[in-house]
């Protein structure tokens, strides 16, 4: 099947009609004519705002600042940047906020407009397309001039937020991959809980039985989870990405697909139509919070969101398999933009959320574990919340087993995602085989990261 | 007109271009014709939703029009409470494209939704209906069908419209109802009938917001729900193709326009204008 020509691809052809065309100054007057009528009222619109705020330190300095969340982390955020404008009475800051849905569509339709936020939060999906496309300010002169500070970050997670060399973001909590399994329901049918270490055959086993017993399908079917697909390969010695490449083979899809085709034939799934309710990524229709299977496929901070949505006990832990394959990922991280008229400052706010233990308290663990491991301790000792307490337990158990990190997620990794959803579901309605299935995603996955 | 010109231009500019939201705009290649030629031949996905689309115009809009004319027929009399049935048959479309109506429709045509609650009084087991790829299209459409409310009170004003004497007239010479449908109704209300077709297929061909919905802005369950429009944000914000869907957008412009085109050109068969002299 042909698909999107890579932009590889495309580049020879776009040569042959630059020289067809031979106008390349007209087109450019063409466009900046276009481009510079949005752009001229744009800046008359907030032309007082502009000139160098490193000039005078006390002038007053408005940030405007972008996260996704909901209104629990809205508060925390308020309050920890509140922190930032007593200690310096001349910055305020402009907060947005939404939730995740739609999130990255707005952030793309401000950059694409040039009026990104200062600062903005940004997650492993989409952190090489911004970096690779020079949205974000690279950090690392600040992090050497130690205006930054992540020497208390452990070394993965500073690394997991390195594009190309350059320091994209700055990793603001960390998290991993948690299988999330209902306890209550467990309990009552007398059936032992999953275990960490346990193989995947073992678990396949185990999931069948609680079908059988519990009469809940044993576990939600994660071939469409890209998550878990990526822990099963780098067991399998293999990667998501290697280097500039897809880390597997068509044969590894394949196998994947074959061992939950496996799964859910001997019953240890649900029927397809529910996997796929189960595939959307919004938290509250886990399958394992709306009682339609007995585990859920998730990352670990996400613990107290699903409590929110379930009566029933939670339990987590790691994926099957040799845990050593998860890593510490940075659950999101915060990005600094590379036009923006306030660089230095925006990095300073960064670095306060990041290593000052007065917002770090305030902060919690809503965005993940703290990066910085002396906040981590602090706020693992002081910490009410029971939920928190809970999320922070299982990482720092989880946690201990990790092994290194794999690379940031190449650009083009969103569609990567997307279209192994759609795969995984050709195979689970039955409309495909395994292979034909592998076969057919290998080759859009290749296109899609520009791989030759 | 800037307000409307400069984006519009803008965006044909970018059609031709690798345009991608995020980079700045001096790293905007010109790639000629590269968008369109890869949209008609290599690009599956591209006729794929053109194929799903197409097919829910073609099934959704003859319907969506056949039942308001029927219940139009209906409420175009004088009994107790007419008013009443008129406003509740309008609802519906009062609500429009909202979000939150077609999240219900998910809810209903779910495998434990109402709808099943309600086949299993009859003892039928129902399907899994949106999560199925064999059932989420015509989820949809039975979801834009039954937003009939605008269409169905344009026909009756027309049918107001209809000079009494006519039916009257007919009655005298012995036809009956059917016949009188056929040659009094139908003709006389054909010029409405046209303004609803033209509106409602390019309603049709532009349904955006209950597809992403119901599919999580995907198009799934595997593609099945897959639209034209949909698509096209699909290529635009999830890929950040933003040439490439530049590119889609002035083709499905120019589709759109040839639709109405040519259904201009058949009204000239069909449509009866009350002062024309075809009357």
């Amino acid at each position: 099947m042909h698909r999107a020509p890579s932009s590889r691809a495309v580049e020879p052809t776009t040569r042959h009609h630059r020289t067809a065309f031979s106008g390349p100054g007209l087109r450019r007057r063409l466009l900046a004519a276009l481009v510079a009528i949005p752009l001229a009222l744009a800046a008359a619109a907030c032309g007082d705002d502009g000139g160098d705020s490193a000039a005078d330190p006390n002038k007053p300095v408005e940030l405007s600042i972008f996260w996704w969340g909901a209104e629990g982390r809205a508060k925390l955020t308020e309050d920890a940047l509140a922190l930032y404008t007593k200690k310096h009475p001349n910055v305020t800051f402009k907060k947005t906020w939404q939730a995740n849905q739609g999130y990255f569509d707005k952030l793309a339709t401000l950059t694409a407009g040039g009026d990104a936020p200062d600062i903005f939060q940004i997650d492993d999906n989409y952190l090489t397309e911004y970096a690779s496309r020079n949205v974000t300010l690279d950090l690392t002169s600040y992090k050497d001039g130690g205006k930054l500070d992540v020497s208390k970050f452990p070394e993965s997670l500073v690394n997991y937020g390195i594009v190309d060399g350059k320091m994209a973001g700055v990793a603001f909590g960390e998290n991993t991959q948690g299988l999330v399994f209902n306890k209550t329901l467990l309990d009552k049918f007398k059936l032992p809980a999953p275990t960490t270490g346990m193989t995947w055959a073992d678990f396949i086993t185990w999931a069948e039985n609680v079908s059988k017993t519990a009469k809940v399908p044993g576990t939600q079917d994660p071939s469409a989870d890209y998550k878990a697909f990526w822990v099963w390969l780098r067991q399998q010695g293999k990667d998501l990405y290697k280097d500039k490449a897809l880390g597997f083979t068509e044969q590894d899809v394949a196998g994947w697909f074959e061992l939950w085709k496996g799964a859910r034939d001997r019953g240890a799934t649900p029927t397809a139509d529910v996997i796929h309710e189960g595939n959307v990524t919004d938290i509250s229709k886990q399958l394992v919070v709306t009682g339609k299977a007995s585990t859920s496929w998730v990352w670990a901070n996400q613990m107290p969101e699903l409590k929110k949505n379930t009566k029933d006990e939670l339990g987590v832990v790691a994926y099957p398999g040799d845990p050593s394959a998860q890593w510490a990922r940075a659950s999101m991280y915060f990005s600094v933009f590379r036009g923006s008229e306030h660089k230095d400052i925006a990095v300073d706010v960064i670095n306060f959320l990041s290593n000052d233990p007065e917002a770090a308290a305030v902060l919690g663990t809503d965005r993940g574990l703290p990066s910085n491991l002396d906040i981590r301790k602090a706020v693992s000792s002081t910490v009410s919340d029971a939920n928190m307490k809970v999320a922070i337990q299982v990482q720092t158990e989880l946690g201990a087993k990790f092994g290194a990190s794999p690379q940031v997620p190449l650009k083009g990794h969103s569609k990567v995602r997307a279209e192994l959803i759609k795969a995984a579901e050709e195979v689970q309605f039955g409309r495909q085989t395994p292979a034909e299935a592998a076969k057919a995603y290998f080759a859009i996955a290749q296109a899609a990261i520009g791989q030759a | 007109m800037g307000i409307t010109a400069v984006p519009m231009l803008l965006s044909l500019y970018l059609s031709f271009t690798n345009y991608d939201a995020l980079s700045d705009f001096s790293a905007v290649e010109w790639i000629g014709l590269d968008n369109y030629r890869e949209m008609f031949t290599a690009d599956a996905s591209f006729w794929h939703a053109v194929r799903v689309t197409v097919t829910f115009a073609l099934i959704a809009v003859p319907l969506k029009l056949a039942a308001a004319l029927g219940v139009a027929l209906l409420l175009n009399r004088a009994f107790r409470g007419v008013g009443l049935f008129r406003g509740l048959f309008y609802l519906p479309s009062l609500l429009g494209g909202s979000v939150a109506l077609a999240i219900v429709w998910v809810n209903m045509f779910n495998r434990d939704g109402a709808f099943n609650s309600l086949l299993g009084l009859f003892g039928i087991e129902g399907a899994p209906w949106v999560n199925d790829p064999r059932f989420a299209l015509e989820t949809l459409m039975a979801l834009a069908i039954w937003q009939f409310g605008a269409p169905m009170v344009i026909f009756l004003a027309g049918l107001k419209q209809i000079p009494v004497e006519l039916y009257e007239a007919a009655s005298v010479d012995g036809a009956g109802p059917w016949r009188q449908f056929r040659a009094v109704t139908l003709p006389m209300l054909s010029p409405v009938i046209f303004f609803n077709l033209v509106l409602e297929t390019i309603n049709g061909f532009q349904g955006f917001t209950s597809a992403f919905v119901l599919s999580n802005g995907t198009g799934g369950p595997v593609d099945s729900t897959l639209m034209y429009t949909l698509n096209l944000y699909i290529k635009g914000f999830t890929e950040l193709r933003m040439g490439y869907a530049s590119a889609l957008a002035w083709v499905f412009l120019v589709a759109i326009a040839l639709i109405t085109v040519v259904l201009f050109s058949t009204g000239r068969f069909w449509v009866h204008y009350a002062d024309g002299e075809d009357r």
